[in-house]
């Protein structure tokens, strides 16, 4: 296991939500694809967080408890990542919820039209 | 530092194989419930990963807010449309979602390959013991001197912290609450929002239209 390893899953991950956002055609699968793309993101913050040195430690410094934590920015990105995902998320299927009731139908295809 | 061991690296690729194997199978099934359970599958992965990359709250919160809530939220998503029995066809752009895909996946892996990535070996030996046996606080105020091995005198203000790299979620709350205070109040804020424009959204605006109505009359 090494930050190779770690940044290329993060990636295959973030791949295969992009692809899943182009070609599904509901809107409800969209919106996991959108959330395994978030997922990836994360993985890769956490991978930094582990694998590499932050650069107020690097600078050789005389230590102080902020340049200490600073190694653990990774984990604060991931957490407030998570929590804007988790946001969106319910705002989303609330607008698709809005888009069901107006059109009786949850696919892009229709959402395009603007009607109603 | 921090040696990998057999054990974690065994873990690691078995969370990765269980993360990419349900993600493939959500972008993939027809039918959208199951595309919902495949994705609680690839959360609950995703959540091993965190913690083989020793990042036990950042797994805590996964598990908790990902498989426990955004899952059944896709659940009742599915549950509540009843469309869905046509399933999830896949649009026509198939094979440029493939070939985008790939791109994308293409030009990261280029990227990890060929930057020199800094590691934790090029740390000064202080710095590798303040990560991982913890380091003590001493003094209170502006004037707070950091020291590695227990300060022998007794009057002095010491706080005792573990090391961030080995216990992770104590170091993760003082960060939170410290250097990124303003940005954890606007997430508070963020989901307030969310959570109000979610119900702005999902109200029936059946009780409303009459008013409407009788006013233009």
């Amino acid at each position: 296991m090494t930050i190779e390893n770690v940044l290329l899953v993060s990636a295959a991950l973030f791949a295969i939500g992009a692809y899943g956002v182009v070609s599904r055609r509901s809107l409800i699968t969209v919106i996991m694809s959108l959330e395994l793309m978030f997922n990836g993101v994360v993985i890769a913050a956490v991978a930094f967080s582990r694998f590499t040195p932050s650069a107020a430690l690097l600078s050789g410094d005389p230590l102080t408890a902020e340049a200490i934590r600073s190694a653990l920015t990774g984990h604060a990105f991931a957490i407030f990542v998570t929590a804007v995902a988790a946001g969106e998320a319910a705002l989303a299927f609330a607008l698709v919820f809005a888009m069901y009731r107006a059109t009786e139908s949850v696919e892009i295809t229709d959402a395009s039209e603007m009607k109603n | 530092m921090m040696e990998v061991s057999t054990l974690t690296t065994i873990a690691f690729w078995a969370a990765s194989a269980m993360t990419l194997g349900f993600a493939a199978i959500v972008v993939t099934q027809r039918d959208v419930f199951r595309a919902a359970i495949a994705l609680a599958g690839s959360f609950l992965g995703v959540g091993i990963l965190y913690f083989v990359l020793s990042a036990e709250f950042v797994g805590v919160v996964q598990i908790l807010v990902y498989v426990g809530a955004i899952s059944v939220l896709m659940a009742f998503a599915v549950m509540f449309i009843q469309d869905i029995a046509s399933g999830s066809r896949p649009a026509q752009g198939r094979l440029v979602g493939v070939a985008a895909a790939l791109l994308i996946f293409a030009a990261l892996a280029f990227a990890v390959y060929n930057t020199t990535w800094t590691s934790m070996d090029e740390l000064g030996t202080d710095q590798v013991a303040a990560l991982t046996e913890g380091f003590y606080e001493v003094g209170e105020g502006d004037d707070i001197q950091i020291s590695l091995t227990e300060p022998t005198d007794d009057d002095a203000v010491v706080v005792e912290n573990g090391g961030v790299l080995v216990d992770s979620t104590g170091s993760v709350g003082v960060l939170l609450v410290r250097e990124y205070m303003l940005a954890f109040e606007i997430i508070g804020l963020l989901l307030v929002a969310s959570l109000i424009g979610g119900l702005l959204l999902m109200r029936d605006r059946k009780e409303s239209e009459p008013e409407k109505g009788s006013a233009s009359v």
